[in-house]
């Protein structure tokens, strides 16, 4: 049974929120959605930065996800 | 109106994408694209195409130092509004190019960009060296081992009569990248100009906890020459990284990865110079440049021993080499002991290869050219 | 901003070729922060050693890419470049501009940046140079709103795709480098702006075996203009050529500062051909094209007497990438010929892009490029994954270890034995 977009969407923010490092990778994301296509998963994550419950992290040479509010932590 | 920092998301605009190329093209361009016949070189630095349509295209190139300011561009619009009715363009290797649909057009054109003093050398076509495709530098990134803009310009200052005329075996690609990261991608010009590190990274402990995730850290080492480690920052103990700097190869992956292992050092970074590469399919397969300058100093702000190599190699290649070889293709036909020998460069240790695939460059025939070289052997 | 002394830079500021240093003082008189780039660029020179910080994490909202951050390690001394981030603007494929276009950039960015730029950036991006982070949302707004166009790519995107001048200009583009360059950015403008990979990824177009952009050597995915039938021969012109006559100057004027004699067809074309393929035969110049590798070295030194063939197309290679940090690559051979067709909207060559894109992001591990991947892999793998038949072209020679890994459904009787079988038979 595959999951729904709302389902995967969960899913990713819980990973970003639990992971023990902020930063996350795409393919760190690819487990929360099993079925997927990996260009899929990466759509998904992009939509969730465009309203705002995700972030891009960008070292300029590689670009990673992250949860705005633990980002801003480690910022202080 | 403009943007509203309390509505930043109404009526906002995405993914428009470049302008449209057909958009920018001089008339005589867009008319006669897909049609040309054949081009030729008039003189250095200004060319002709030749249409099946009979419609001519006459090009004037320029060197530019790439890092210009909106008031050298104004420059040029001025140029091009005066002579090419509002058009111009740029090369992969930093020229501007003014074109104009006449000859007669090409004189009073020349005219004007010698009126900008030095701004505008017209050279950089055919058998000459082009300008040098280069990299930020100090006045931009974080990570380099040398300038890049001061190095360029002192070359090209004692170069510059290559750059304005046309009488070497064949073109000349140099290029320098101010670190190994080679944002220039250099590692396939004739001669390569690369900024590189000799001290191995220091451990800023009191700053690794905030900016680094350690196994990103020790996982961007090729060498596995960091390790986890522990560490004590204000009576507490923190987690870090140590580094074995026996196996250190200076790459900076690590400092890309990780602010706080920064390896920049004045007296440790330098210029190492590569030679030999090519890109073009023409006659013999892409190469890649070959190391056979280890280490020169950042003597700012002229760099003098880097301008003095760089001359040597390409005046025994203009002596040497035959109409229509390269740096690379002459090197190799002459053997590159004597590539060595021609151009004076003490051979070291540090050219011969012992990173991964090293055993592909080792001499594996008992075919070789007796030179000073091995003068112990045969006196 | 005060002025600063710069005595090593003033340096700079002699000898033929432009200085950076003349035109950023000239800007410093309307754009004050320009003192600052001087003086903390004066500051390195004689520390020898770089004053920026690492990157930060900056952007315009929703997007990944096309801006980088900087800050200076000096801030106080140098105020006007405390925030020095760059901005990348997607070029018009071919580098082609209207000043129209440009002035209008150039007003841009004064009003919202440094006044400095890079005419180009190396990956093709007109690159903004240093402005700060309060700057970037209204620069966006208005590069959207009042220019209509938009940011290049940077960080794990694909990059902006880049291309020689191809048809505009060149007699011998295999297909318009500009058209399909400028068609995929479009097309792929979610890739370019939001991160998409495992690492970066860039696509380079060269119209011919020249390779003005260094597709080969730099691009992940080159694409490379080529010809299927024979060279085109006028003989008449190879005449002229042999004549030494003045208007058709051996490789297109190219050695015209140089002493090199006249020009001997033998010895400048017929010798240096990789393949020898070629020969007199009277007056006329034959070809055998069938041993023909498409080098280009005979058309660049006769372009008026010798053209490529008329059924053109590209050949696509894929891995190139910088020393980073296996050592460099150049891009292998993986589709030897493909037609480049805006009719078809360029499905041909979209559909490879896409079967490289669908296995690196599932296979390639985090910070590998392409090229990597396909080393680790294998080319055999790869080829499959690629769906195309392995040929003797993707190899310069056969393997000399004989490590084959052999698949079980290749070997008659599969591995499935019985080691109490093979005992009756075999005494240990």
């Amino acid at each position: 049974m595959a999951l729904s977009v709302e389902e995967i969407e969960a899913a990713m923010i819980a990973k970003a929120e639990k992971s023990p490092k902020p930063q996350l990778y795409i393919k760190d994301f690819y487990a929360c959605a099993p079925d997927m296509k990996p260009r899929e998963v990466k759509k998904i994550a992009n939509a969730l930065v465009t309203k705002g419950k995700l972030m891009f992290w960008s070292s300029g040479s590689t670009t990673m996800y992250a949860v705005p509010s633990r980002i801003k932590d480690e910022e202080k | 109106m403009g943007y509203d920092p309390k509505n930043p998301m109404e009526g906002r605009i995405t993914d428009l994408g470049p302008k449209y190329y057909g958009d920018m093209l001089p008339p005589v361009i867009k008319e006669n694209k897909g049609k040309w016949l054949y081009h030729e070189i008039l003189e250095p630095g200004v060319l002709v195409h030749v249409s099946e349509t009979g419609a001519k295209v006459f090009t004037v190139r320029c060197g530019s130092p790439r890092l210009v300011t909106v008031s050298y561009v104004r420059d040029v619009c001025d140029v091009a509004d005066k002579h090419c009715d509002g058009h111009v363009r740029w090369t992969t290797r930093n020229n501007i190019e003014f074109m104009v649909d006449a000859e007669e057009k090409v004189g009073p054109l020349k005219e004007t960009l010698k009126g900008y003093g030095n701004s505008f050398p017209i050279g950089g076509t055919g058998a000459s060296v082009s300008n040098i495709v280069h990299t930020q530098g100090w006045v931009h990134c974080h990570t380099p081992a040398t300038d890049a803009s001061g190095p360029v310009k002192a070359v090209m200052d004692d170069l510059f009569e290559y750059f304005t005329s046309m009488k070497l075996p064949a073109q000349v690609r140099i290029a320098l990248a101010c670190c190994l990261n080679m944002c220039g991608a250099v590692h396939a010009s004739d001669i390569a100009i690369l900024g590189i590190h000799r001290t191995p990274p220091m451990i800023d402990h009191e700053r690794i906890t905030g900016v680094c995730e350690i196994p990103l850290a020790i996982a961007a080492c090729p060498l596995g020459a960091i390790k986890p480690a522990k560490a004590e920052v204000n009576g507490e103990e923190i987690k870090t990284v140590k580094v074995n700097n026996e196996r250190c190869m200076f790459c900076g992956n690590c400092y890309t990865m990780c602010p706080a292992m920064p390896l920049a050092d004045p007296e440790g970074d330098g210029i190492a110079i590569l030679v030999g590469g090519k890109v073009s399919n023409a006659k013999s397969a892409p190469k890649f440049s070959k190391l056979v300058v280890p280490f020169l100093p950042n003597t700012t702000p002229r760099w003098p021993e880097t301008v003095e190599v760089i001359r040597n190699i390409l005046e025994a290649y203009a002596k040497g080499a035959k109409k229509y070889e390269r740096v690379g293709e002459w090197a190799e036909r002459i053997g590159w002991e004597k590539f060595f020998e021609e151009t004076k460069i003490p051979f070291t240790d540090k050219s011969i290869d012992d990173y991964r695939l090293a055993y592909d460059t080792w001499r594996t025939t008992a075919q070789f050219k007796f030179t000073s070289h091995t003068a112990a052997y045969t006196k | 901003m005060a002025k600063h002394e710069t005595p090593l830079l003033d340096e700079l500021e002699k000898g033929p070729w432009p200085s950076f240093v003349t035109d950023l003082k000239r800007q410093a008189e309307t754009k004050p922060e320009c003192w600052d780039i001087l003086g903390q660029l004066e500051l390195s020179y004689k520390d020898r050693i770089t004053h920026w910080k690492h990157g930060g994490i900056v952007g315009v909202f929703g997007y990944g890419g096309g801006i980088v951050g900087r800050y200076s390690d000096v801030p106080a001394q140098f105020p006007g470049v405390e925030h020095f981030h760059t901005v990348r603007i997607a070029q018009p494929s071919g580098l082609y501009y209207t000043t129209e276009n440009l002035r209008a950039l150039m007003d841009l960015w004064e009003k919202y940046g440094s006044g400095v730029t890079n005419m180009h950036g190396s990956t093709g991006d007109m690159i903004f140079l240093g402005t700060r982070t309060e700057n970037l949302e209204p620069l966006f707004w208005d590069l959207t709103h009042d220019l209509g166009q938009d940011l290049g790519g940077s960080g794990s995107n694909l990059r902006t795709p880049a291309c020689c001048l191809g048809e505009s200009r060149c007699e011998w583009a295999c297909y318009d480098s500009q058209e399909i360059c400028n068609h995929l950015t479009q097309h792929y403008q979610d890739e370019i702006h939001r991160p998409a990979f495992p690492y970066k990824f860039k696509f380079k177009f060269s119209a011919c075996p020249n390779d003005c952009v260094a597709a080969i050597a730099r691009s992940d995915f080159s694409v490379i203009g080529t010809w299927k039938d024979n060279i085109r021969i006028d003989q008449a012109a190879v005449k002229e050529y042999m004549a030494d006559n003045a208007e058709y100057p051996s490789n297109g004027g190219a050695h015209k500062g140089g002493d090199w004699g006249p020009f001997d067809i033998q010895k400048e074309v017929i010798d240096l051909c990789p393949t020898q393929c070629m020969w007199m035969e009277g007056d006329e110049l034959k070809i055998d094209d069938a041993e023909c590798t498409r080098c280009m070295h005979c058309i660049n030194v006769m372009p008026r007497a010798l053209r490529p063939g008329a059924e053109k197309g590209a050949s696509i290679l894929i891995g190139a990438k910088a020393p980073i940090l296996d050592g460099a690559q150049f891009s292998t051979l993986v589709i030897p010929f493909i037609e480049v067709n805006k009719e078809s909207d360029f499905e041909e060559v979209i559909d490879v892009i896409e079967k490289v894109w669908d296995w690196w992001m599932e296979v390639g591990k985090n910070r590998e490029r392409v090229g990597e991947t396909m080393q680790r892999v294998g080319l055999p793998t790869f080829l499959s994954v690629m769906e195309v038949e392995p040929l003797p072209q993707h190899v310069k020679e056969p393997r000399s270890n004989p490590y084959v890994f052999w698949k079980e459904e290749e070997v008659p009787g599969g591995w499935d034995r019985d080691v109490k079988e093979f005992r009756k038979r075999h005494a240990a």
